[in-house]
C-alpha cells in the first residue's frame, strides 16, 4: 500500500481495511514461485499413476492384455474394474448403469474414460507400461448428436436407461395468449460449443497413509476440502475422521475443480489398500479431455415483441449434452440448462416465459461446471435476442435495453421464471458504460469508418448474476464457517472452510477481521484448505465466499470483538459499551490512554486467568456460521466490448472494453477488478476461441493447447472498469462477483462481432464465432447482394 | 505425456555428430527441441539416442562476404530476428524470424531445426524458398549442397537424408531485396493460416506461399497489374489452385489476402 494511501486510511474513519485496495497477502509467494502446489508435496517413497484411457468413444471391450505392461521395469501395481470396483453416486444411479465407476467396466463410453491403473515408480516407468497394455475392442455406435439422442437414436448410451436423463417445462400463465396477440416474432437457435475450464495447475491427487494415526491422508487442487472429504469418504466407506483432506495452493479452479474425478478415487483407493503413497497428475492432454467439459447448450427460441422494442415473451427449448455420465456430485448439463431458464430475462421485464428442458447422455465426456455455468449461455441467448430484436425494428440497441430494464422502484423483483431479484443498479449501470463509453459519439464514428471499408462494432450486455446461492456446484451447504483465535501473545488465527484458488481470501478475509477486531492485516493469518485445521464449509464456487465466507468472517469477528470487549471493560473497569478496538489496542472511547493492548488481554485470557471475569471462559475462541437469509443475491452490470473485424480475413480484434460491475459493498476494488479481468479473458475465449472439437467418430481433435486455442496476454484487451455499489441486504452487503464477467463478456464480444458486420446482415448465433466462418457470412452476403 | 526411454549424446563438432548419427540407428538430431520434444512427450517420435547439437562451437555464426550469405544451422530464430547483419542486408529474413513463436520458443529453436523439420506453416523455410538459398548436408559421407526449392518434398519431408546434418545455409543478399513477408495467424505467435514472400521486380513476380499447402510454394510470374482488382484477381486465381491440407475455402482466400498485403508492403517500402 502506498504511504499516502495508508495515511489516508489511517486518517479516515473506520473501516480501515475494508473496501480499500490492499494488496494481496499471497501475492508474494505466488509471484516468486514460492507457493507449494499438488506436484510439490513430496512424500519418501511415491508411486506415481498413469492411466489406460479409452481410445474409443463406444465399445464394449472385449479383453485387456496386460502381460507386457507388468513386465515392464518400475510397474508396482496395476488396477482395472476387477482391482478398484469404486465409483461416487447413488446406488440407484449404480443399478441404471448411469454412475461413472472409477475404472471402465466391460464398456467404454467416451474417449479419455480411465480403464486401467498403473502404478509406477515414476510416471515416465508408468507410462512406459501405458503403452504395452493392449486392449481389445468391440466398436458401438457412438451417440454424439443431441438432436438424435433425444430419441435415442442411434442407440441408448446406457442401455437400463433412456438417454433423455431430464426433462422440465415451465410456462407462465397466460403465455400462449400473449405470444400469439404480439404484433412481432422472431426465431433463432442459439448455440454454445465444448468448453472446458483449462486451469494452468492441472488437476490430480495424492493420497498416503499417515503411518502414525493410520488415517488416510488425501492432498487435493479442489475447491471444496470436505466436500470431498465427505465423497470420498463415503465412496471408500471410511469414515470422515478417518480421512484427512489437505488442499494446497491451487493454481486456478474455475469450477471443474469442484468435481470429484473417477481418477481421484482410483488413486486414494490404492493408497488405502496397498498403503502405498501415490499420486497422480493430470497432463494436458488428460485436462482437455477428461476434465469436466462445458457449454454444449442449444436453445432454440422463439420471441414475441412490440413495435416499440418491448419483449413480451420468450418461448426457449433448451438442450444441452451431458455427456456419457452425469458427472459427481454436479451435472453440468441440468445445471447449465435449468439454472438459464431461471434467468433467461436477465435484467428486462419480460413478462412471459415458456422453457422446455432437454438434457441428454451422448458418447462425449461428462459435462460439469465451468465458472458462470448457466450464466454465459443465458446471457449470449438474452443479449442476442435484445440485439435481434433491435435490428428486426432498426432500433439502436440501447434503445430496445432501455425500454425494457426493469425500473428501479419494481424492486425486489421477480422475474418471469419466479427468481427474486434484489436491489441493483441496472439501469444506471448501463448508462454509465455508455457514458463512459461515449457511445453516441462512437456510433457516428463507427458510420463514417463503414464507408472507409472499415467495421467496428459495439456489444452490450447487461447482465444478471445470481450468487452466493443456496445450492450451487460447490454443493448444498448454504452458509459458511469461521473460526478465529486470538494466541497467547495477541496474534490472530482464523481458519475458513473456503476452497481459494487464487481469488485472494487469505487477503479479503484477513480485511474483515482486521477491521472488526482493529488490528494491523498483518498480524492476522487466514487458514484454509485443510480439513484438520479449517471448519466445516461449502469451499468456493457459485461466487458464494465473498458473500457467506465474508459474513462468517464479519460475525465471527464480531464475536471476537465482544469478548475482547467483554473482558477489557473488566480489566479497565469501564462499561462494556465505551470500549473501542483500534490499532491493536482495546481503550475507554475518549480516554485512550486508559487501554490494554489485544496482547496484554490474550495474556490474561490464557496465562493470567485468575484476572478473568466470572464466567469469562479461559482463551479467545470463537467459531461462527453464517448462513444468508435470502437463498440467492444479484449482482448485475454492462459490459461493452468495441471490436473491429477485418473483411478481408475475418480476423477480430478488441479495440476497447468497458466494465460498470456493481457486487455490492466492495471488499477490495483491487481483488475485484482483478477477478473481471479473468472473467473478460475467459469470456473473449469462449466467443473467438476456444472450442473443444469432436469428429464424427466421438474423438476429440483438439487435445492439445495448438489445437483447444487460450486467450493470451496479446489478445485480452485493457479494460477500463467502474464500481457501483448497491448493498446486499446480507451481512456486509456484499454479493458475489466470481462468476459476473464470465457471464457478460461471451454476448458482448458475440455481439460486438454482430454489430460490425450489420452491413452483411450478420449475426453471431453460435460460439465460438470465429474469423472462417466470418468470412463466409461476408461472403454469403456479397453474393446474395450480387 | 513423458517420452519413452532414450540416451543422450551431447557432441562438441559437427564431426562428432556425424560420426554419432551414422553409428546409430534411430537416432535424431536434437537442437532448440521447440519441434522435437512435444513429439517425443507425444511418443509420436520415440528415437533412441538423442544427439545434441547445441554444444557444437560457433554452430550459429552469421557471415557477409561478397554478397554472399553464410549461416550456420544453430542459429536461434531470436538471434536471426535481432542479428545486425540480417537486419541490414536482408531484413525480410528478419522480420520473418520475428514472427515465429512467442520469444521463449524463438530463445531456442534454431533455423536448422526449423528448416530441417518443414513444417508447412513455417516461416522459416519458406523464407529459403523465397530467398532461392542453398542448404549444405554434411554426413560422414561428405557434404553435398542442395537448393531449398529442391530439399522441400511434401508434409513434413525432405531431401535430408538418415545420417545428413544440416549445416550451413548460402544466399545472395542482393537476392533478399524487394522480397517483402505478410502473415496471418490466429493470436500472435501462432503457425501462421497463411504467409507469403513477394517479390517484386520490372519485369518479374515472385511468390512463395507458407501455411496453404504441404509444402512452400513457389511460382514466377510477369510483372502484376497494377490496378488494384485485377492484381487481387490475378492473387485470388492462383491461390486457388493451392491445395490447403483443410479449411480450403478459407486459407485459399487467406493466401490471396496475405500477397497482396506482402505486395502492398513492398509498395510502401519502395516508394
Ligand atoms: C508454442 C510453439 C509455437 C511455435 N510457433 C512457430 C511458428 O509460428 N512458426 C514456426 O516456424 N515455428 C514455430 N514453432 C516451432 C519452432 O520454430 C521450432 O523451433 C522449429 O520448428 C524447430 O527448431 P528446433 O531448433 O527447436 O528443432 P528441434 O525441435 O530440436 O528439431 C526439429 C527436427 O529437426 C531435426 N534437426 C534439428 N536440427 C537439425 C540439423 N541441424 N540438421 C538436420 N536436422 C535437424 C531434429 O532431428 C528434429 O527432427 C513453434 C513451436 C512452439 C513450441
Amino acid at each position: 500500500m502506498s504511504d499516502a494511501l495508508h495515511h489516508l486510511q489511517k486518517n479516515a474513519l473506520k473501516p480501515k481495511y475494508t473496501g480499500a485496495r490492499v494488496t494481496r497477502k499471497e501475492d508474494a509467494r505466488l509471484l516468486t514461485g514460492a507457493s507449494r502446489y499438488l506436484d510439490d508435496i513430496e512424500i519418501p517413497g511415491m508411486y506415481e499413476i498413469a492411466f489406460v484411457r479409452s481410445q474409443r468413444s463406444a465399445a464394449r471391450i472385449c479383453a485387456i492384455h496386460l502381460d507386457a505392461a507388468q513386465a515392464t521395469p518400475g510397474v508396482k501395481r496395476i488396477l482395472t474394474a476387477k482391482e478398484c470396483p469404486c465409483f461416487f453416486g447413488s446406488a440407484e444411479d449404480v443399478a441404471n448403469g448411469v454412475v461413472q465407476p472409477a475404472l471402465a467396466r466391460d464398456v467404454v463410453r467416451y474417449v479419455g474414460e480411465p480403464i486401467v491403473a498403473i502404478i509406477a515408480e515414476t510416471r515416465y516407468a508408468a507410462e512406459d507400461a501405458v503403452e504395452r497394455v493392449q486392449i481389445d475392442y468391440e466398436p458401438l455406435q457412438p451417440v454424439l448428436a443431441m438432436r438424435e439422442s433425444l430419441l435415442d437414436q442411434p442407440r441408448r448410451v446406457h442401455e437400463k436407461t433412456p438417454n433423455r436423463m431430464f426433462h422440465s417445462e415451465y410456462q407462465t400463465s397466460g403465455f400462449e395468449d400473449a405470444f400469439q396477440a404480439a404484433p412481432h416474432h422472431l426465431v433463432e437457435v442459439f448455440q454454445t460449443h465444448r468448453q472446458t475450464g483449462v486451469p494452468l495447475e492441472t488437476r490430480g491427487l495424492a493420497a498416503t497413509i499417515d503411518p502414525g494415526s493410520g488415517r488416510l491422508t488425501i492432498y487435493a487442487t479442489h475447491q471444496s476440502p470436505h466436500g470431498l472429504r465427505g465423497d470420498m469418504a463415503v465412496a471408500l466407506g471410511i469414515e470422515e475422521n478417518e480421512l484427512r483432506v489437505i488442499v494446497p495452493e491451487v493454481g486456478g479452479a474455475f469450477g471443474i475443480k469442484a468435481h470429484a474425478y473417477p481418477e481421484y478415487l482410483v488413486v486414494a483407493y490404492a493408497a488405502l489398500k496397498y498403503k502405498l503413497p501415490v499420486k497422480w497428475i493430470s497432463d494436458r492432454t488428460e485436462c482437455l479431455l477428461t476434465d469436466v467439459h462445458a457449454r454444449d447448450d442449444i436453445h432454440e427460441v422463439e420471441v414475441a415483441f412490440e413495435g416499440n422494442g418491448r419483449i413480451l415473451a420468450i418461448r426457449d427449448h433448451l438442450r444441452a449434452d451431458a455427456g456419457a455420465y452425469s458427472a459427481f456430485p454436479f451435472c453440468g448439463a441440468i445445471g447449465e440448462t435449468v439454472l438459464a431458464s431461471r434467468v433467461l430475462t436477465g435484467p428486462y421485464t419480460i413478462p412471459h416465459l415458456a422453457t422446455t428442458i432437454d438434457c441428454t447422455y451422448s458418447n462425449k465426456t461428462p459435462l460439469g461446471a465451468y465458472r458462470g455455468v448457466w450464466g454465459p449461455i443465458a446471457s449470449f441467448v438474452q443479449e442476442g435476442i435484445v440485439d435481434r430484436v433491435a435490428r428486426a425494428l432498426h432500433l439502436d440497441p440501447v434503445e430496445v435495453r432501455r425500454v425494457n430494464m426493469i425500473p428501479d422502484e419494481l424492486f425486489p423483483y421477480t422475474n418471469a421464471a419466479g427468481q427474486a431479484y434484489d436491489r441493483g443498479s441496472y439501469r444506471a449501470s448501463l448508462e454509465k458504460a455508455l457514458e463512459m463509453l461515449n457511445y453516441d459519439e462512437l456510433r457516428a464514428q463507427q458510420k463514417t469508418l463503414r464507408d472507409h471499408g472499415k467495421y467496428i462494432g459495439i456489444g452490450i450486455s447487461a447482465f444478471v448474476e445470481p450468487t452466493a446461492m443456496a445450492q450451487s456446484e460447490a454443493g448444498s451447504v448454504p452458509y459458511e464457517s469461521a473460526t478465529i483465535r486470538i494466541e497467547p501473545n495477541g496474534s490472530v488465527t482464523a481458519a475458513f472452510g473456503l476452497g481459494p484458488s487464487g481469488q485472494g481470501h487469505e487477503t479479503t478475509m484477513a480485511q474483515l477481521i482486521a477491521d472488526e477486531l482493529g488490528v494491523d492485516l498483518k498480524d492476522i493469518v487466514v487458514l484454509h484448505g485443510d480439513t484438520d485445521s479449517a471448519p466445516f464449509g461449502g469451499g468456493t464456487g457459485g461466487s458464494r465466499s465473498g458473500p457467506i465466507g465474508g459474513g462468517a468472517a464479519l460475525k465471527a469477528g464480531r464475536a471476537m470483538k465482544e469478548k475482547l470487549q467483554t473482558l477489557a471493560s473488566h480489566l479497565l473497569e469501564a462499561a462494556k459499551e465505551d470500549v473501542q478496538l483500534e490499532d491493536g489496542k482495546a481503550f475507554v472511547a475518549g480516554v485512550p490512554t486508559r487501554n490494554f493492548s489485544i496482547r496484554e488481554l490474550a495474556q490474561v485470557a490464557y496465562t493470567d486467568v485468575l484476572r478473568l471475569p466470572e464466567d469469562f471462559p479461559v482463551g479467545l475462541e470463537v467459531v461462527a456460521r453464517y448462513q444468508p437469509k435470502r437463498p440467492v443475491t444479484f449482482s448485475n452490470g454492462t459490459h461493452i466490448a468495441v471490436v473491429e473485424v477485418d473483411a478481408q480475413t475475418g480476423m477480430i480484434e478488441v479495440l476497447d472494453y468497458v466494465v460498470v460491475n456493481d457486487c455490492g459493498r466492495l471488499i477490495n476494488p483491487l481483488i475485484v477488478e482483478g477477478q473481471i479481468q479473468g472473467g473478460v479473458a475467459q469470456g473473449l475465449g469462449s466467443a473467438y476461441l476456444e472450442e473443444l472439437r469432436y469428429d464424427d467418430q466421438g474423438q476429440v481433435t483438439t487435445t492439445t493447447l495448438a489445437d483447444y486455442l487460450l486467450p493470451v496476454a496479446t489478445e485480452v484487451p485493457r479494460m477500463r472498469i467502474a464500481h457501483l455499489e448497491t448493498p446486499s441486504s446480507g451481512e456486509g452487503g456484499f454479493k458475489g462477483m466470481g462468476e459476473g464477467s464470465l457471464i457478460a463478456s461471451p454476448a458482448a464480444f458475440a455481439n460486438a462481432v454482430s454489430d460490425a458486420l450489420e452491413p452483411f446482415a450478420f449475426m453471431v448465433s453460435a460460439l465460438p464465432v470465429t474469423p472462417d466462418q466470418i468470412l463466409a457470412a461476408i461472403d454469403r452476403s456479397r453474393d446474395s447482394m450480387a | 505425456m513423458k517420452p519413452a526411454p532414450f540416451s543422450y549424446i551431447r557432441v562438441a563438432t559437427v564431426e562428432e555428430a556425424a560420426n554419432a548419427l551414422s553409428e546409430y540407428t534411430d537416432a535424431k538430431l536434437l537442437a532448440g527441441g521447440q519441434s522435437l520434444i512435444p513429439l517425443m512427450n507425444y511418443r509420436l517420435s520415440k528415437p533412441t539416442v538423442l544427439i545434441d547439437l547445441c554444444g557444437i562451437e560457433a554452430f550459429a555464426s552469421v557471415s557477409l562476404k561478397d554478397d554472399v550469405f553464410t549461416i550456420r544451422a544453430g542459429i536461434t530464430h531470436q538471434s536471426l530476428h535481432e542479428h545486425p547483419l540480417v537486419r541490414a542486408y536482408a531484413p525480410v529474413l528478419a522480420e520473418c524470424a520475428g514472427e515465429v513463436g512467442h520469444w521463449a520458443i524463438r530463445n531456442r529453436g534454431t533455423l536448422g531445426g526449423s528448416l530441417a523439420h518443414a513444417d508447412p506453416a513455417s516461416e522459416l523455410p519458406a523464407a529459403m524458398v523465397a530467398l532461392d538459398a542453398r542448404f549444405v548436408l554434411t554426413s560422414v559421407r561428405g557434404e553435398r549442397t542442395v537448393t531449398a526449392r529442391d530439399f522441400y518434398l511434401g508434409l513434413f519431408t525432405t531431401d535430408l537424408a538418415e545420417d545428413e546434418i544440416l549445416t550451413r545455409i548460402h544466399f545472395f543478399a542482393s537476392s533478399a531485396n524487394r522480397i517483402h513477408f505478410a502473415e496471418i495467424a490466429r493470436r500472435p505467435g501462432d503457425f501462421a493460416l497463411s504467409g507469403a514472400f513477394v517479390r517484386v521486380e520490372e519485369s518479374a513476380t515472385e511468390i512463395t506461399w507458407f501455411g496453404v499447402s504441404d509444402m512452400p510454394y513457389h511460382l514466377t510470374l510477369d510483372a502484376l497489374p497494377v490496378e488494384e482488382k485485377a492484381r487481387q484477381a490475378l492473387f485470388t486465381s492462383l491461390a486457388s489452385t493451392l491445395e490447403p491440407l483443410d479449411q480450403t475455402v478459407y486459407r485459399r482466400k487467406l493466401a490471396a489476402v496475405v500477397a497482396e498485403r506482402a505486395y502492398l508492403k513492398g509498395r510502401r517500402v519502395q516508394a
